[in-house]
């Protein structure tokens, strides 16, 4: 009487064991376009960085003061805060916005991290072993008229604790970027973009 | 009739419990074991070695291999290397909140050994309190303001388990200190000083915020607990000081006859007592240090969860009855108590955790002009003599803080 049930358990646990195989050692891989939205979680993405980085370049090239200038002002990027509670490069931010920028043609940008390196080159080329001729000239550098800088916060908001299988959390990023005239020291442009989303992740599964 | 009594283990039923938990886990358990011994004989070049070697560890065991890891790497100075390790161990703890019904029936068809070791909550603060730590230590002060965030979502989960964390509580503090989150701060700290014996260790820090903040009140409250005149924020030395080790969670049985065995792993009563700090030469206006006893909130924190270890116990024991007595029905009495037999010894509390934690964590901070300093440090321990720690060179900035980190 016991072995059909026996039989039954066997082929049960071989079809597992097959399963199982079949389950490890492969890798599939597929290519995402840059504009499609892969979102995983509530967590921030880098589709997120693109969505607020065109919000706020579009801003700045339609308002005072860059829609009216005329002169390609120049720009420094102070770089942007992180204040959220996940580890995010906000400097990936700071140079989309400085490329797409570049790329509107209507502002330039003063390279502040190579500053260090453009003074030791300089250094070099007076040291004695670069032909006069075609050495560059001193104090040509251009100052800056804007000093860009910025913060990236985030709220978090879970579901309050009560019988559920499944686990919501709300996200609110912000990005707030400001113009500074560092003349004048007056903010001359200020926005922010935003991104919220809610997750659900299940408690129970196998 | 139900009477109960511990169990007396005899030389060989402990030969068969470890026979049997031999079979049963691999050598994952011996590896950081033997980890933690190098790393308290002074060997923290030898304890990463042993973590290091080998095949990959099993996925039970994955988290403690990470704080493990993250920890030694973080006393042998390697701050970038223990960030990688603490950061994967913070996002494997981000993991646990999804239950496995697999595991948790294969847990209580045996013990908790097979199931993943998810940290005590207590460790699950400490993991950002060393990325904090780390983080401060390299600089990255935006990533350290992160972690603060993260150990504060801990903090708030189990607030009552981990309040007497006032290491990790000041540090937290510190960070939003550190990039000019006066509010943030100055919330933190003001609740710390409620719950700190003494709120001298942060009154100045109150005054200062709630000053900057318009808050008159508070800054009147706090003033009569700062000693010393109340100078404008100076440059500072933070130094993170570890001293002892953790208690071991123990093995904890409880036997009710025939043979269902309650198993329950619990910390050892053992503290490591504050060390008296100073500076040479010696500095005006230091605060009192800020001081966690481990082995309290880990305690508690164990405490916290005892409700549900005793619920998993239960559930495991009328399991494992159930499953004795149906073998007993089906094949006779000699297979039931064979059945009951191994079942009883298959019976272990989990008394897993992270090793290489220290006793105390104390935060001392030491304001300082902006310049050079070569300063020692003297630390009264309590075995009684007195150690001399030689500081590297100090440089500051004015308003600048630098970070060290020291075990003694």
């Amino acid at each position: 009487m016991k072995s059909p049930w026996r039989l039954s358990l066997l082929l049960f646990v071989v079809f597992f064991l097959l399963l199982a195989a079949g389950c490890t050692g492969r890798v599939t891989t597929r290519e995402v376009s840059p504009d499609e939205k892969v979102i995983y979680d509530e967590g921030y993405h880098f589709s997120d960085k693109k969505t607020i980085v065109a919000d706020m370049v579009k801003s700045l090239l339609t308002k005072y003061p860059l829609d009216r200038a005329t002169d390609r002002p120049v720009l420094i990027v102070y770089g942007i805060a992180n204040r959220t509670s996940e580890h995010i490069s906000t400097s990936a931010i700071t140079d989309d916005i400085r490329q797409a920028l570049l790329a509107s043609g209507r502002v330039r940008f003063v390279n502040e991290t190579q500053r260090e390196n453009i003074q030791h080159e300089t250094s070099y080329q007076y040291g004695g072993n670069v032909a006069a001729e075609t050495r560059i000239a001193r104090a040509r550098q251009v100052g800056a008229r804007y000093m860009l800088s910025g913060t990236l916060r985030s709220m978090e908001k879970d579901q309050p604790r009560q019988f559920r299988f499944k686990k919501k959390t709300l996200m609110y990023y912000s990005l707030n970027l400001e113009l500074t005239d560092i003349q004048t020291g007056l903010i001359e442009w200020a926005d922010s973009a935003e991104v919220i989303r809610e997750a659900s992740k299940p408690f129970i599964g196998w | 009739m139900c009477f109960s009594l511990f169990v007396n283990r005899t030389a060989g039923s402990r030969l068969l419990l470890a026979v049997g938990l031999v079979v049963l886990l691999n050598g994952c358990a011996g590896r950081l074991n033997k980890a933690s011994q190098e790393y308290y004989a002074g060997q923290p070049r030898e304890a990463l070695a042993l973590l290091e070697k080998g095949e990959r560890f099993s996925s039970r065991n994955e988290l403690l291999f990470l704080m493990e890891k993250g920890l030694v790497l973080h006393q042998l100075g390697n701050y970038r290397q223990s960030t990688e390790q603490l950061l994967q161990a913070a996002q494997l703890i981000d993991q646990f909140y999804f239950i496995s019904l697999s595991e948790q029936a294969t847990a209580l068809a045996t013990n908790d050994w097979l199931t993943r070791y998810k940290g005590e909550y207590s460790e699950r603060l400490w993991v950002h309190s060393y990325l904090m730590m780390d983080y401060l230590l390299l600089g990255e002060y935006d990533s350290a303001l992160v972690e603060a965030k993260q150990a504060l979502k801990v903090l708030g989960r189990h607030q009552e388990a981990l309040k007497d964390d006032y290491f990790t509580r000041a540090l937290i503090a510190l960070c939003f200190a550190n990039l000019g989150e006066d509010n943030d701060a100055y919330l933190e700290y003001s609740k710390l000083a409620r719950d700190l014996p003494d709120p001298a260790p942060v009154a100045r820090d109150i005054v200062t915020l709630a000053g900057r903040l318009g808050m008159p009140d508070e800054v009147e409250k706090y003033r009569p607990y700062v000693v010393g005149p109340l100078a404008p924020e100076s440059s500072e030395l933070v130094l993170f000081v570890a001293n002892g080790r953790i208690p071991r969670k123990q093995p904890g049985n409880f036997v009710l006859p025939p043979s269902i065995r309650f198993s329950f792993p619990y910390y050892q009563d053992q503290h490591t007592l504050q060390p008296w700090l100073r500076v040479d030469p010696p500095v005006a206006g230091m605060l009192a240090p800020v001081s966690t006893d481990m082995a309290v909130v880990a305690q508690s924190s164990l405490e916290a969860r005892r409700v549900q270890i005793i619920a998993r116990e239960t559930a495991r024991a009328a399991a494992k009855e159930a499953l004795s007595q149906s073998v007993g029905k089906d094949h006779g009495s000699a297979a039931e108590i064979a059945v009951r037999l191994g079942l009883f010894l298959l019976e272990e509390p989990d008394v897993r955790c992270w090793q290489t934690l220290p006793g105390r964590l104390t935060l001392l901070r030491v304001p300082l002009s902006p310049g050079h300093h070569d300063l020692t440090l003297l630390v009264n321990g309590d075995t009684g003599g007195e150690q001399e720690i030689q500081l590297p060179d100090i440089e500051l900035r004015a308003g600048q803080r630098v970070f060290r980190s020291i075990r003694l």
